[in-house]
């Protein structure tokens, strides 16, 4: 009997090491992928990770992780380190890449690419100029935005405006806001003809929109990092929030709105605003949104002044990969970041988000042509991100984040009128050097 | 041997016997020095440097951290709103509470129904709730302003975020304070409020005089409690105003959270929770010396 019954044991023994020994040979590699994306963006992405993991099934596993809002993101990976949290790729906004850079955990995608020999002419040239520094493409460019202008053109029918000319600046704005303009019998505004979040993004893009830098050392791409911001010195600031003070205090064509942009989507969706501005990311939800209680346009983010040259640089997100010594994660997280951008991917990716396709090759897919012709909207923002030349391509600045805060606060203090524009401009000037300052001195 | 043991037991005790009681709580110790001891001496610490975008501290700063603060006049700005928000909070939820258990304590049909709807806001997170609110409170869709019929920019306008920020808070806050205040109601010994009826004392005479100091332990404990909470706030305002507009809602909770998090100055976080520290550890002092004056046990 004890003897059966050791032999029992024996027999599990043996057949468990057996079926782990299988498994260890079969097991695929498996890499975690943190990534931003919720709603609408989030199940696209999902549906595209799972589609990756199919096609590579016994050989690569990626588990995907939501981390909340890119902030949230970065938050824990400045606090614990990249090296010490098991992440292999990681979903990082604009404004995080000099952060990363700095930082050395990630592995730059230009070491792929050379080792490889992957044709970097298939990426688009105006996007992957952002994520160049030194000659050296760091993250992988995979959900890229641009703002624009979104418009209801029931709104502009209804008052003789042409639905198919959107405003270009604010001048213009204001003309067709005070038309678009409802109000009821007490006087009350029902319907703004215009209305924005304070978002200070925009304030970003409107700084390189009127071609000025916004920090110095060759808008803190040179090889020194910027030590100070110009805004104030070359004006753009001053112009930029005197359209918040003329907008919102001298001639009141909206109502504020908040920080971010919730409010103002979720106001303009409601009709209660004609115009507003958005993340070109937000143009498939706003599609599903609006439904058909209007007909949605797109126009180019417009312009501070009439005269303005420059361009809108893009914002959105990057893939980093961690240099985690481990060679086939590594090459792992390298097959999985070539497939999110291969055209195929990005094709549906555009038209489940509205984020650029990023591949050249995209452009020529049925996929992608037929998307375009149901929805011309998906093709302004790929217009105005052509029509930029590539020397308006953003700023860098590692303390992006704080400065976006204080200029969201400071356009608050603003339209308080707590402060003049020329006051919140060197307020604001003031708290962002300090800023750069402390940050140069620890970093 | 057991015998010679037991006479020398009050002088000598083996060294078992002498750690025995720290065995048993040094769990309880283990727990209270990682999350609480070790935070605390660390944040002091930090305080006292400027720190890389790692969070490690990096350059000595000694005390200008804390001179950055008081010579930045949004700190006191942002000072004078929390202050004003945990009295509105404090007493609002208490008052409110007290209130709606008043309401519930004699027996009715629907009251028990009625008890569970006043104690329903401790079963909802704050999160969620501001969730909820950012729609009622919507500039120009919002529940609110159609029930009301009005246009007011509750979150966005310097003069109206504030309170909507409290009143928000005081209906969370006013669940715990129902429960609580109910139990304590319950505890009043009803010969007391018998005798006072054959006194001839009405409804407001056996509140002031019976129930209010039959309550004070409770309503000590809960201002207690509303205080620190409201001290304490943060999700509704990072999800309703995000401090704005301007520093209207910056509580200093939020001012930490920004610092710490969006801005990577971990020094000067740790510098402004210092001084909450010494805030709250004062008012707590104060509160306890007022106790023996005006609570009934």
């Amino acid at each position: 009997m004890k003897k059966k019954l050791l032999s029992l044991v024996m027999l599990v023994v043996m057949g468990l090491s057996v079926v782990s020994f299988a498994g260890a040979q079969a097991a695929p590699i498996e890499i975690v992928f943190w990534h931003s994306m919720g709603g609408v963006n989030g199940e696209a992405i999902t549906k595209m990770v799972e589609d990756f993991n199919a096609l590579y099934e016994g050989k690569i596993k990626v588990n995907m992780e939501f981390q909340g809002t890119y902030d949230d993101a970065i938050a824990k990976i400045m606090a614990a380190g990249m090296s010490a949290l098991p992440v292999d790729v990681v979903q990082i906004y604009d404004i995080g890449t000099r952060f990363m850079i700095d930082s050395g955990w990630a592995k730059p995608m230009q070491a792929f690419i050379d080792a490889e020999g992957y044709d970097i002419t298939q990426i688009e040239p105006n996007i992957a100029a952002y994520y160049t520094v030194d000659g050296r493409l760091y993250s992988m460019p995979f959900n890229s935005s641009t703002p624009l202008l979104y418009y209801n053109k029931d709104a502009f029918r209804e008052v003789g405006l042409d639905p198919d000319v959107p405003p270009k600046n604010f001048d213009e704005i204001l003309e067709m806001a005070r038309k678009l303009e409802v109000r009821d019998d007490a006087n009350n505004l029902t319907r703004s003809g215009f209305g924005m979040g304070n978002y200070g993004w925009f304030f970003e893009q409107w700084v390189g929109k009127q071609g000025k830098a916004y920090v110095d050392n060759g808008n803190g791409r040179g090889e020194k990092p910027a030590a100070k911001v110009v805004f104030d010195e070359n004006g753009a600031g001053k112009d930029i929030l005197n359209i918040w003070h003329k907008f919102l205090v001298e001639e009141k064509v909206f109502d504020y709105l908040g920080q971010g942009n919730d409010n103002a989507k979720q106001a303009f969706i409601s009709g209660n605003i004609a115009m507003t501005l958005e993340s070109t990311a937000a143009l498939k939800s706003l599609l599903v949104n609006i439904g058909d209680s209007f007909e949605l346009g797109t126009g180019y983010f417009p312009n501070i002044n009439a005269g303005d040259e420059g361009g809108v640089s893009i914002g959105g997100g990057s893939l980093w990969a961690l240099a985690s010594g481990d060679e086939a994660k590594e090459e792992a997280a390298w097959e999985f970041i070539k497939y999110m951008i291969s055209p195929e991917v990005q094709a549906f990716w555009n038209a489940q988000s509205g984020y650029f396709p990023i591949t050249v090759a995209t452009h020529d897919l049925d996929a992608f042509k037929e998307n375009i012709l149901k929805y011309p909207q998906f093709q302004t923002a790929i217009d105005q991100l052509h029509d930029t030349s590539a020397e308006y391509v953003g700023s860098l600045l590692s303390v992006f984040p704080e400065a976006r805060q204080l200029v969201q606060t400071y356009t608050e203090k603003l339209i308080q009128g707590e402060m003049d524009v020329d006051a919140t401009v060197a307020g604001l000037a003031e708290k962002i050097n300090s800023a750069i300052e402390i940050y140069n001195l620890t970093n | 041997m057991r015998k010679g043991h037991a006479s020398a037991v009050r002088s000598r005790l083996t060294f078992y016997e002498r750690m025995e009681p720290y065995l048993f709580l040094a769990p309880a110790l283990l727990i209270f020095c990682v999350f609480l001891i070790y935070p605390f001496v660390r944040t002091n610490y930090l305080s006292f440097f400027l720190t890389d975008k790692y969070g490690q501290a990096k350059v000595f700063w000694a005390f200008r951290n804390y001179t950055d603060i008081f010579k930045d006049k949004s700190f006191w700005i942002s000072l004078k709103v929390t202050f004003r928000f945990v009295l509105m909070v404090a007493s609002g939820g208490l008052i409110v509470g007290m209130i709606t258990s008043l309401l519930t304590v004699k027996k009715y049909i629907g009251n028990a129904f009625a008890g569970a709807v006043y104690a329903m806001p401790v079963a909802i997170a704050s999160a969620a709730a501001s969730m909820s609110f950012k729609m009622i409170l919507h500039p120009t869709n919002g529940l609110l302003n159609i029930l009301l019929g009005t246009s007011i920019n509750w979150t966005g306008n310097a003069n109206w975020a504030l309170y909507s920020v409290a009143a928000m808070t005081i209906w969370l806050t006013s669940g715990i304070n129902f429960i609580f205040i109910s139990a304590g109601l319950r505890n009043i010994a009803d010969d007391l409020y018998e005798s006072a009826a054959i006194d001839g004392a009405g409804y407001w005479r056996k509140l002031w005089h019976i129930t209010l100091p039959g309550l004070s332990p409770t309503l000590f404990f809960q201002i207690i409690i509303n205080i620190i909470g409201a001290f304490q706030s943060f999700s509704q305002i990072r999800l309703l105003t995000r401090g704005g507009p301007g520093d209207a809602t910056n509580v200093i909770v939020y001012n930490i959270y920004k610092n710490a998090f969006e801005n990577f100055r971990f020094g000067t976080a740790a510098a402004l929770s210092v001084i909450l520290f010494i805030i709250i550890m004062g008012i707590t002092l104060m509160q306890f010396k007022m106790e023996k004056r005006s609570v009934n046990y």
